[in-house]
Order: structure tokens, then sequence, then C-alpha cells
């Protein structure tokens, strides 16, 4: 098989950005859009909707842990439809899909970090709580400079894994005409029809590398972050 | 000081403590000892309220800890508790243990909290240690570093539930050492071990406690020399024999 990478040279520019700057941004710049800012958002919906999961009242306790499991036990497809549909319902006005897309995506990944959070905050040992509460400090004192800078540590590496996952997700986008890279290649393919090999094998290639270089960094600032390798 | 009433406690169907009373006056250091179960570290950590009592009444420095009104993070803060396992926080440096909670409860301005915590350092010897991290420290010098952090708040009553038992032999001295200087200086202490050298040196009184019963209350010197309780007298014999 001959495999003829000019078209992606042809269509590199809107590959990386789409029309912009004389449209909207699309292709890859767009898809790390999505994926940066549903990152930013599920990190602290994540981080809300576990302390929640764990609050010692039944009355919030219940519901929150209903809607987690509710939101993981639905395909992310699914979730993004809803918001397609139910937001500018909600709103009373039309959303842009791409907002649309990073609401679905934020209130799925957030409800898997929220057992993340969870997880990690239970790693954490009895006694440090015990010892934080013995001098005095409060319940969120407690939470906020002993729980949770220990908690974090056993939660980065499944965070990473969570947002590298959020990366490949918004392709998802696609469906509801979201013009990011996937959608992006489908539309290049569409105008060129001979050449879906490589433009695929490019997209799946960006992806990777996207990726990767998210894990690598990742791994990087672990190391940074790390205060003592030996705990 | 401390004062338990007909205090009784459960876990589930455990009766742990069972009818207890007992009166710690200011300035007493109390030894509680028995054996593996009897119910010391529930009895305890009753006192700063790790652990709520079912019934009775127990008033800790003229505060009553079944009542709702009873502020429990002053409580707290007006009693130190040392761990078994020390509970250093691994993520913070020997002095920023020390002045977490001066400055974030007290409002210590953390130049001052700083000064404190030297001089607490000071007094437990580790001075040098301050900028190092809990692991980096041995298991004496952790269980010195946490007597010092439970200090800073200016405790007026000090619990210690166990503070030698995870510890090497040649280290117990070190730490002991530090507690009888804090008994010294007319602290109200809770102690529960089973160094019976510092019993007798250290302790106003012994507490024998068994199945979350109170069996023996005495003089250090009369508990050892004459124990009442067959139990007593087991535990004791137990305890010296070279065996243990
Ligand atoms: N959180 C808990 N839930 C249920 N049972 C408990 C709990 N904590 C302690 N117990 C039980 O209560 C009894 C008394 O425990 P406690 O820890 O007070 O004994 P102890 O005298 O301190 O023993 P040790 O010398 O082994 O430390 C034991 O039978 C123990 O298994
Ligand atoms: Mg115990």
């Amino acid at each position: 098989m001959d495999l003829d990478f000019q078209v992606i040279l042809d269509n590199f520019t809107y590959f990386m950005i789409g029309r912009y700057p004389n449209g909207p941004l699309g292709g890859l710049g767009l898809t790390m859009y999505l994926a940066v800012v549903s990152c930013i958002l599920s990190f602290f919906g994540g981080l809300i909707l576990g302390l929640l999961s764990l609050s010692r009242y039944a009355v919030i306790r219940y519901p929150v842990n209903l809607f987690i499991n509710t939101i993981r036990g639905l395909p992310l497809l699914m979730v993004i439809f809803w918001m397609y549909f139910l937001l500018p319902a909600l709103m009373g006005k039309t959303v842009p899909e791409s907002q649309t897309v990073i609401m679905g995506l934020t209130v799925f990944t957030s409800a898997y970090m929220s057992q993340i959070v969870r997880a990690g905050i239970m790693g954490v040992p009895k006694g440090q709580t015990e010892a934080a509460i013995s001098t005095g400090l409060k319940g969120w004192q407690t939470m906020l400079y002993i729980i949770l800078p220990q908690g974090m540590r056993n939660m980065i590496p499944s965070f990473v894994n969570q947002f590298v996952s959020l990366i490949k997700d918004t392709s998802l986008a696609f469906i509801v005409g979201v013009s990011e890279l996937t959608h992006v290649g489908t539309q290049v393919n569409n105008r060129t029809m001979s050449y879906p090999t490589e433009i695929f094998i490019f997209i799946a290639a960006v992806y990777f590398v996207l990726c990767f270089a998210f894990t690598s960094f990742s791994r990087w600032l672990e190391q940074r972050l790390a205060w003592r390798k030996s705990i | 000081m401390i004062q338990f009433q007909n205090v009784h406690k459960w876990f589930k169907t455990l009766h742990v403590l069972n009818d207890v009373n007992l009166h710690v006056k200011q300035g007493e250091v109390v030894v509680v000892c028995g054996p593996s179960g009897s119910g010391k570290s529930t009895l305890i950590r009753t006192i700063n309220k790790l652990e709520p009592i079912n019934e009775g009444h127990l008033t800790v420095d003229g505060m009553d800890l079944l009542s709702k009104k009873t502020d429990l993070n002053r409580l707290r803060a007006e009693v130190g508790f040392v761990f078994q396992q020390f509970n250093l926080y691994p993520h913070l440096s020997v002095l920023s243990n020390i002045t977490l909670a001066p400055t974030k409860i007290r409002k210590t301005p953390k130049k001052e909290a700083e000064e404190q915590a030297m001089q607490l350092l000071e007094r437990v010897g580790l001075a040098m240690k301050r900028d190092a991290y809990p692991t980096q420290l041995s298991g004496g010098q952790q269980q010195r570093v946490a007597i010092a952090r439970a200090l800073a708040m200016k405790p007026r009553i000090m619990l210690f539930d166990e503070p030698t038992s995870a510890l090497d032999p040649e280290m117990i001295g070190e730490v002991l050492q530090v507690m009888q200087d804090l008994a010294k200086t007319g602290m109200t202490m809770v102690v529960v071990t089973h160094e019976m050298g510092f019993a007798r040196e250290v302790a106003d009184r012994v507490v024998f406690m068994d199945h979350g019963v109170i069996l023996e209350e005495a003089q250090p010197e009369e508990f050892f020399l004459n124990p009442q309780h067959d139990r007593a007298k087991q535990f004791l014999k137990q305890l010296l024999s070279p065996m243990h």
C-alpha cells in the first residue's frame, strides 16, 4: 500500500487550528481547549463531589453518591447528548456546542475523579486525623492542611490516567458537530475522499503524542512535588 | 481536673468501660496499666472525646463532655495527646509539625510560633532537627517531636497512650526522661504505660484496669509491693517475669 502524506501537509493548519483566526478555533487547538477546560473544571468538580460523598451528614452524602453512581453508570456519549439537549432547555437559550461538550465531559469526569479523591482521602491513616483534631484543629482545617496534601500524593497517578482518558474522550465532541481534531479529520476525509488511511494515522498519532506528552509531564511534576521519596 | 463518674462505654455489644470512676487532680500524674484489650486506650481517648462515652458523667477542666454546649475544639486544644504511633505529619517539617496548630488555631504570628517551637525543641533535645522531616528521625526522636507538638498548644492536661511501646528499647529512656521533666513542671498527666520504673518514680497514682473495670487504684509503692486483686498480681508477675 502506498501512503501519500501530502494531504496532511496541505491541510496542516486546518488540522491544527481549524479556520482560526478567520473563523472559530478547531482541530487540535479546540481539542486541547476542550481537554484543558474540562480538566480544570473536573478537578474541582471531583474534589467537591469527593468531599461531599464523605460528608458525615447523610442528607448530603446520599444524594451525592446517587448522582455519582448514576453518572458512572451511563456511557459518556449519553451524558454529552443529555447536555446537548438539556442545557439549552434549562438555560432557556442556545448554548454553543463546545460548551455543552465541556459540561458533559466535566460532569462525567468529575464523577470518576470523586472516586479517586474519596479513595485518596480514605487512604490517609486515621492516626493523622486523630493527631490533628487532638491539637484542636477543626474538621476543615484537618482536611485542608493534613489530609488533602497527603491524599493528593496518592491521587496524582490516578488523576493522570483520568485526564488522559479525558483527552481521548474529547473526540466524542465530534458527534454534536464540534469541529475538534476528529471532526476535522472526517471533514478533510470527506472533502478529499482518497486518503482515509493517511488522515486517520495522522489523527491517531496526534492523540498519542498529546497523551504521551501529558503523561511524561505529569511524571516529571510528580517527582518534583515529592516531598520525601521514602514515604 | 478530670472526673469520671459512673462512665460506661460500649462498642456495639462489647462493654469496654464498665462503671468507671476516677478523679485526677490538677498536677497529678496517673499511670494506667492493665492487660491488652482491657480498655486503657479507650479510657484515655474519652478524655479528649476521640471516643464518646455512652453513659455517666465526664468533666475535663470544668467542661462537661456530654454537654452540647462544650466547644470540642477548645477542649482538645487544652488537652495534649501523644500516640503510640507518634502520628507526626509526614509532609511537614519538624518545625511546621509543631507550629501548625498554634498558628491556625491560636493565630500566633508565625515568627513567634517558631520561636516557641524552638524552645520546645530545645526542651526535648532536638533543636538541630528543626528542618528535618519525620521519616528522617528515629522513633524516639519522632515521639519527642510529637510531645513538643502537643505542648505547643500550651495544654493544661497531657495524655499519653503507650508512648514508648513502639520504640526500640534503647530509645525508651529518652522519651521517658522528657515525660519525667514534664511531670516536674506540674503538668497534669494521664499515662497508659507498662513502664513500671516510670510509674514507680513519677506517678502519684497507679490505676489497674481489666475488662473495662478499674480494679485497683493505689500509690505506686503500694500497688507494686502489695497488689490487692488477683488479676493485678498475675499481671505484675507476667510483667516482671524474664520471659516478658
Ligand atoms: N473502634 C473500635 N471498635 C470496636 N471495638 C473496639 C474499638 N476500639 C477498641 N475496641 C475493642 O475494645 C476493647 C478495648 O480496647 P482498648 O484499645 O481500649 O484496649 P487497651 O487496653 O488499650 O489494649 P492494648 O493494651 O492492646 O492497647 C478491645 O477488646 C478492643 O478490641
Ligand atoms: Mg491501647
